[in-house]
This record gives structure tokens, sequence and C-alpha cells, in this order.
């Protein structure tokens, strides 16, 4: 069954599709909402929300991107907006200046370079963050980025090599080890 | 080469960034979803459930149903009030046609009467004989004789004046009687000026005077039979008027130097000159 058959099951009413559209997309939805809110409440939360606005509005799908790329943008933009109206980041977080500033005396600092990672990257803007987490952790291509986003493939590929930039700065103490 | 060693060095390094868990809880997510989706619920973000709350599109129809209700009902109203008092005016309207019309009947066949709406019609060319009778005690003490109501017949520039009972409380009649009032002194105050400066042997003048002396005394009854009457201090300054007016006109070519003095005499005692120049407001035409 392709999507466009799936959908037209899921617009009449067929709980059985809305089912299986779900069992096809769950998995790459939660981990994306996971990986942008690093909590399990919240990308529960999200991915649920993606679903269930996904299932209101299914019926004005037009078919203009694939249904994967659909579900997607709506679970961005999900995410992304929740995690802007309850401000639960991570106590992690932190502005980038302060990971440029802890980078520079690495050993007094954090050692740990999983912390100091995962602190530079919530310390990117949300575009560049979407786009680095997608691409260089998910796996996206920048043609899935942009359809998702919405955005050029140009700038997809500039906003990872921003985010790469920001988080090679941030992570100058750590060169010997992607060096040798 | 460094470039490359970064990008793969991240990648490996960027997988355990919120790595989620290796297992994803698609039934506890269905659930919950079906569950939301049953009861039209909204997503609370971080709760960790699915709490009940009013969607905001509902909310928002809810404002717009009732600020549509509320214009409705705002609308309805202002027509409701449009239209009547549409009718109220266009039944006031026809009521005062049908009073004036009424009004000037009556004074054109002569009568006194009281028409519907309470207007009183106190006009007509009997006014001077027997229309209205003057309390014989002030115009004995004022000239010493038997006042002569019915030998006035003159009706040429008489004022019909319709007196609606309440009319006291209209704007518009108050206007129009003050207007009249005020054009009327101002016309008195022409004659008695003329009376007062005309030499003693002019008999011509004489009669030119009682002439318009009888017309001025019959506008003078109907106004004190008019609301201006009604106002304390109008009513003195007419009733002395229509004193020194039948005086004039009771003057006849023959008259003694005496009969004049008397006349002067009245209008020093009572002042009528000063009164009507006070009670005419500056800036209004006189004589006229």
């Amino acid at each position: 069954m392709n999507d466009t058959q799936l959908i037209t099951r899921v617009v009449a009413g067929d709980a059985a599709a809305e089912r299986e559209l779900y069992e096809m997309y769950v998995d790459r939805i939660y981990r994306l909402a996971f990986r942008l809110a690093g909590d399990d409440e919240l990308a529960r939360d999200f991915t649920q929300a993606t679903f269930i606005r996904a299932f209101e509005k299914i019926g004005s799908f037009r078919g203009e991107s694939s249904l994967s790329t659909w579900l997607h943008s709506i679970g961005v933009s999900v995410a992304l907006n929740g995690l802007r109206k309850t401000k639960r980041q991570r106590s992690r977080e932190a502005p980038m200046e302060e990971g440029l500033t802890v980078g520079s005396t690495r050993i007094e600092a954090d050692p740990d370079l999983k912390e100091r990672l995962a602190r530079a990257i919530d310390s990117l803007a949300d575009k560049y963050r979407t786009v680095f987490v997608m691409h260089d952790v998910e796996g996206y291509t920048h043609e899935e980025i942009s359809g998702t986003l919405n955005i050029p493939i140009g700038t997809s590929k500039s906003h990872l090599f921003q985010a790469r930039s920001k988080l090679r700065v941030a992570l100058a103490d750590f060169a010997p080890e992607w060096v040798s | 080469m460094t470039e490359d060693n970064f990008e793969e060095f991240l990648k490996k390094a960027a997988q355990s960034y919120n790595a989620p868990p290796a297992r994803t809880p698609r039934d506890d997510m269905w659930s919950a979803i079906q569950a939301q989706r049953a009861a039209g619920p909204r997503v609370i973000y971080g709760g960790g459930s699915l709490a009940a709350q009013t969607p905001a599109r509902r909310f928002g129809s809810r404002i717009w149903i009732g600020a549509a209700a509320a214009a409705i009902l705002l609308l309805a109203t202002g027509v409701g009030l449009g239209r009547w008092s549409a009718r109220a005016n266009t039944a006031s309207a026809i009521a005062a046609v049908g009073g004036s019309k009424s009004g000037a009947s009556n004074v054109a066949a002569g009568e006194t009467q009281t028409v519907p709406g309470g207007s009183e019609t106190v006009a007509g060319p009997q006014t001077g004989g027997g229309g209205r009778e003057p309390s014989p005690p002030r115009e004995q003490s004022r000239t010493g004789g038997v006042r002569r109501p019915g030998a006035l017949d003159g009706t040429e520039g008489m004022v019909a004046v319709t007196a609606p009972s309440n009319s006291t409380s209209s704007p518009t009649g108050n206007s129009a009687y003050q207007l009249t009032t005020v054009r009327h002194l101002s016309e008195a105050e022409a004659l008695l000026t003329s009376f007062r400066t005309r030499t003693t042997a002019d008999q011509q003048m004489d009669a030119q005077l009682g002439s318009w002396a009888r017309q001025l005394l019959s506008n003078t009854r109907l106004l004190l039979d008019s609301p201006v009457a009604k106002d304390p201090q109008r009513r003195p300054l007419l009733e002395d008027l229509e004193l020194v007016l039948v005086q004039i006109v009771q003057l006849s070519p023959g008259s003694t130097p005496q009969d004049r003095e008397m006349i002067e005499k009245t209008l020093q005692q009572d002042h009528v000159m000063t009164r009507l120049r006070t009670a005419i407001p500056a800036g209004s035409q006189r004589g006229s």
C-alpha cells in the first residue's frame, strides 16, 4: 500500500489505516522529538501531538511533498514550538560563549567530551541545531531537511556548516582526538 | 583531511546527544493519542500525560459566536429604537398639524374653544368685545372711569395666539411667544414715544395714534391671555401698557390737554417707558 492509498483510507476514517500510518513513522518521529527535546516526556508529548495534528489535517494533505516529509514537518514544528512554550530546556543548556570559555581551559573546566558536546549543541540557535541534529545525528538528507523545514537545500547546507563551525570552536580542546 | 576527520568525529560523538531509548513506546503513545482524540483535549507539553483542555479553536469560535450575537442584538435594538422614535415623531407631527388646522379654523370662525390635545384658542375678532373682560376695579383705580372693552372693534393686525396648556415647557412655543412679545413691546414703545413727542394741536396725528393704539391694545389683550402673561414681570407691564393704550384710544379729537397730561402722568408714575425698554432685549428691532 502506497502513501496515497493509506491517506485515502485514513481520510475515510479507517482506524486500521491510522494505526498503520502511525506504525510506519512513529519511530522516526519519536527519535527526532527526543533528540530535540532530550526528555522522554516531552518527546512523547511531541510525538502524540504530531500524530493527532496529522490525523486532523490529513484531509488537507495535497501530496506536494511525501507523507514522511509532511509528518516530519509537523513533528519539528510541534517540537520547536513546544520547547519554546514550555521553556523546559535542560539544565545543561548554556550560552555558546560559556562553552567557548570553558573550551579554552579544557582540563579544569570539563573533561567530559559528551557533556561538552551536548552543551555546545544546546547552545546553538534552533535553526542550526535542528539541521545538525537531523543531518549529523539522525542521518536525514539535505533534501529531507529542506522539505521538512521548508527551506532551500543550500540554506540547509549553510546551517549545517555554521553549526559545525561553532561546534568545532567549542570543541577545540579536543582537536587532537579527531586529528589523530 | 582534518575537516573530514572532524565531521566523522562529530557525528560519532553526537550520537550520544539526547540519545533516545532503544525501544519506542509505541503502544503507550498510541493509547494516549486515541484517548486524546476521543476526548478532544489539548496537549500540555512536559506533563507526561494528556490533560484535557479547551481547544483554542473552540474558544475562539465561542468568542466569535458571542460577538456575532452581541452585534445582532445591538443592531436589532437600534433598529427597534429607530422605528419606535420615527413612529412617535410621525404621530406627534400629525397631531400638531391637525391641531394647528383646527386652531386656524377656530380663529377664522371667531370662536374660542378648547381643541383636542389641550390647545386653547384665545383669538378672534370678538376678543375685544367679550373675549376677555379686564378687571374693573383696577381700571377704575387707574382711569377713574369705567372701561369700555366692547367699544374696540378693530381687528387689523391682530395676533392669533394658540396657547397649548403645556406650551410653557415647549422651547419652540416659548420662543414664538417671546419673539411676538418683544416685537409687540417694541412697537408699543414706538407708539408711546411718538405720543410723547407729538405737537398738542395736531389732531391728525392724534387720529393716527388712536388707530395705532387700538391695534396694539388688541394684541396686548391677546398676550395677556397667552402663556406670556404667566411671566410675573411681563404681566404687570402688559397690564399697564393696556391701560395706557386704552387712554390713548379714548382720546377724542377734541380732548383737552388735561386728558393728555393724565396719560403722561400714568406713563411717568408706572415707569412704563423704562420698563418697556428694559423688557426689550438689546439688538432687537424696535418699532417694527
